[in-house]
């Protein structure tokens, strides 16, 4: 009965859109009655970090029947476009209005991935989310997050404070050398998603080298850190994209506040965070380090209610559910908007094979 | 001056999520019009160039790209001219032409290239080419290739 209901025309869209829409409402539900957030906001993140891949390398497949792009797709515009070369656009774009790209700048049929819808999509998040986009629509993060929420205690304690720096260090350089080279470094070298979306053909010493540095990262930083420290350590100590959106941490309209008259300090918060961005100096100032990626993690953990939600400008702990509600609202829109069309998509591509 | 400011924020809280509700609808749309409309292009070491002029042949045409030049010291990608074969499909199995790349009157390189194993031979007839013998992709600076309806080729320059 099930495979016949399948074999309806758009059966699979329509079970798809419904699982998904369940899925995110259930999730919804949860936060307000446990009060909640980072919990099941969780549940989101992994989904999306794990079911974007799935989807996308089937599309690639469908489109040229394999993973990686040669340089023939480049030059006729079918690179699809990621935000993490966006820091890297703007130096080129802004001096000789170029985009240091092999994509297309408005959507084609062979990609609808284009610079333009990417871009507009990423400054409507910046403007809703700031750093939030890090918590509710990087589909990269969630892989990790994921790995990092499968020990039950961490084996690696001890981070040194200084690879904070590093991933302002990589923007700072990729930025740089991108303009300098006119090459997006970032893409050609270091990211690790490279190796679970889309790389370069394999076809020379330096391709081969290009992909080795792609996977050596993610199974580094991406699968094994995570697994060790039960940190997002990609997001900590490389994602330059991170580290540029933490910019807009100073913009946006809610953040994270530490009540100092509820704070003891147990550093609980400093345990829970998944960036490194609470530190006994943050918690004695009152409010996380820049790269806060407002997922709510710190919140969750302190068991004095210290840590709150904020909206900017207001009393610190005096409206702190209404700004979590607020802030809530509208990353949850964006989630629902963004990262529930990602899911649902990638659920009809694995509902179809059921047929 | 408090209250202002808590006014302030609680103004941009209610903004922030009407702007949420507004994205599917409005903003995303807006921002991507705005966006194609901003007179980017994409970096022509990867565009080919604008088109500089056409060559029409009996049963297919030779467009040519305007130089592309090595506009920074680090830039890895040399200097190139594009050249595409189009319609692909209409080219002989072999073909040979002596091609004006600059718009002089006088031919600057003779081109040789076997269509179906994507071999291309280049001789320079002016100083400014770089000689060339090369099967598929070598470098951005440098390939043949089958690019859509064309043929693609990349000839380096000094």
């Amino acid at each position: 009965m099930f495979s016949r209901t399948m074999m309806q025309p758009g059966c699979a869209a329509k079970l798809a859109a419904a699982a998904t829409l369940v899925f995110m409402v259930a999730l919804f539900f949860q936060m307000m009655r446990t009060l909640q957030t980072y919990r099941w906001r969780r549940y989101f993140f992994v989904a999306l970090g794990f079911l974007f891949p799935v989807g996308f390398i089937w599309q690639l497949f469908a489109l040229r029947g394999s993973m990686s792009i040669p340089v023939e797709r480049m030059l006729s515009g079918d690179t699809p476009f990621c935000f993490l070369a966006i820091p890297m656009m703007i130096l080129p774009a802004a001096i000789a209005r170029t985009v240091i790209f092999p994509g297309s700048i408005l959507p084609t049929a062979s990609n609808p991935h284009a610079i333009a819808a990417m871009v507009a999509l990423w400054f409507a998040a910046t403007l809703v989310l700031g750093k939030g986009w890090c918590s509710y629509g990087c589909f990269f993060g969630g892989i990790e997050e994921g790995f990092a929420a499968i020990p039950k205690k961490p084996r690696i304690r001890r981070i040194d404070p200084r690879w904070r720096w590093m991933p302002w260090a990589v923007l700072a350089a990729i930025v740089l050398l991108s303009a300098a080279t006119l090459e997006p470094v970032y893409c050609m070298w270091l990211c690790p998603f490279k190796a679970v979306t889309e790389y370069p053909a394999v076809r020379s010493f330096e391709t081969a080298v290009q992909m080795g540095i792609f996977i050596t990262l993610f199974l580094g930083l991406v699968v094994a850190l995570p697994l060790l420290t039960k940190k997002r350590t990609q997001c900590s100590f490389l994602c330059p994209f991170g580290a540029f959106q933490s910019i807009f941490n100073k913009t946006g309209a809610f953040d994270i506040r530490i009540d100092q008259s509820q704070c003891k300090p147990c550093l609980l918060c400093e345990k829970a965070c998944p960036t490194l961005s609470i530190t006994p100096e943050a918690v004695r100032a009152g409010k996380p380090l820049l790269s806060c990626m407002k997922c709510g993690a710190c919140v969750d953990a302190c068991v004095r209610d210290a840590a709150v939600w904020h909206i900017k400008g207001t009393d610190v702990g005096a409206s702190s559910e209404r700004a979590r509600l607020m802030q809530l609202y509208s990353a949850w829109a964006f989630a629902v908007m963004f990262g529930g069309s990602i899911i649902a998509a990638t659920l009809e591509k694995l509902f179809g094979l059921m047929v | 001056m408090k209250k202002l400011r808590s006014i302030l924020g609680n103004s941009g809280a209610v903004l922030t999520l009407a702007l949420a509700a507004l994205t599917p609808f409005l903003l995303y749309g807006w921002f991507q019009t705005a966006i194609g409309a901003a007179g980017l292009h994409i970096d022509p070491t990867y565009s080919g160039g604008q088109v500089s002029h056409v060559i029409e042949r009996a049963s297919y045409r030779i467009v040519v790209n305007r130089p592309v030049p090595r506009r920074s010291p680090l830039q890895r990608i040399g200097p190139f001219v594009q050249v595409a074969w189009t319609p692909a499909a209409s080219l002989p199995a072999h073909l040979s032409d002596d091609l004006d790349l600059d718009g002089d009157g006088t031919p600057d390189v003779r081109v040789a290239i076997d269509t179906h194993n994507l071999v291309v031979d280049i001789t320079p007839l002016t100083a400014r080419y770089r000689p060339m013998h090369s099967q598929g992709v070598t470098s951005f600076s440098a390939l043949i290739a089958r690019v859509n309806d064309s043929l693609v080729v990349r000839i380096p320059l000094d």
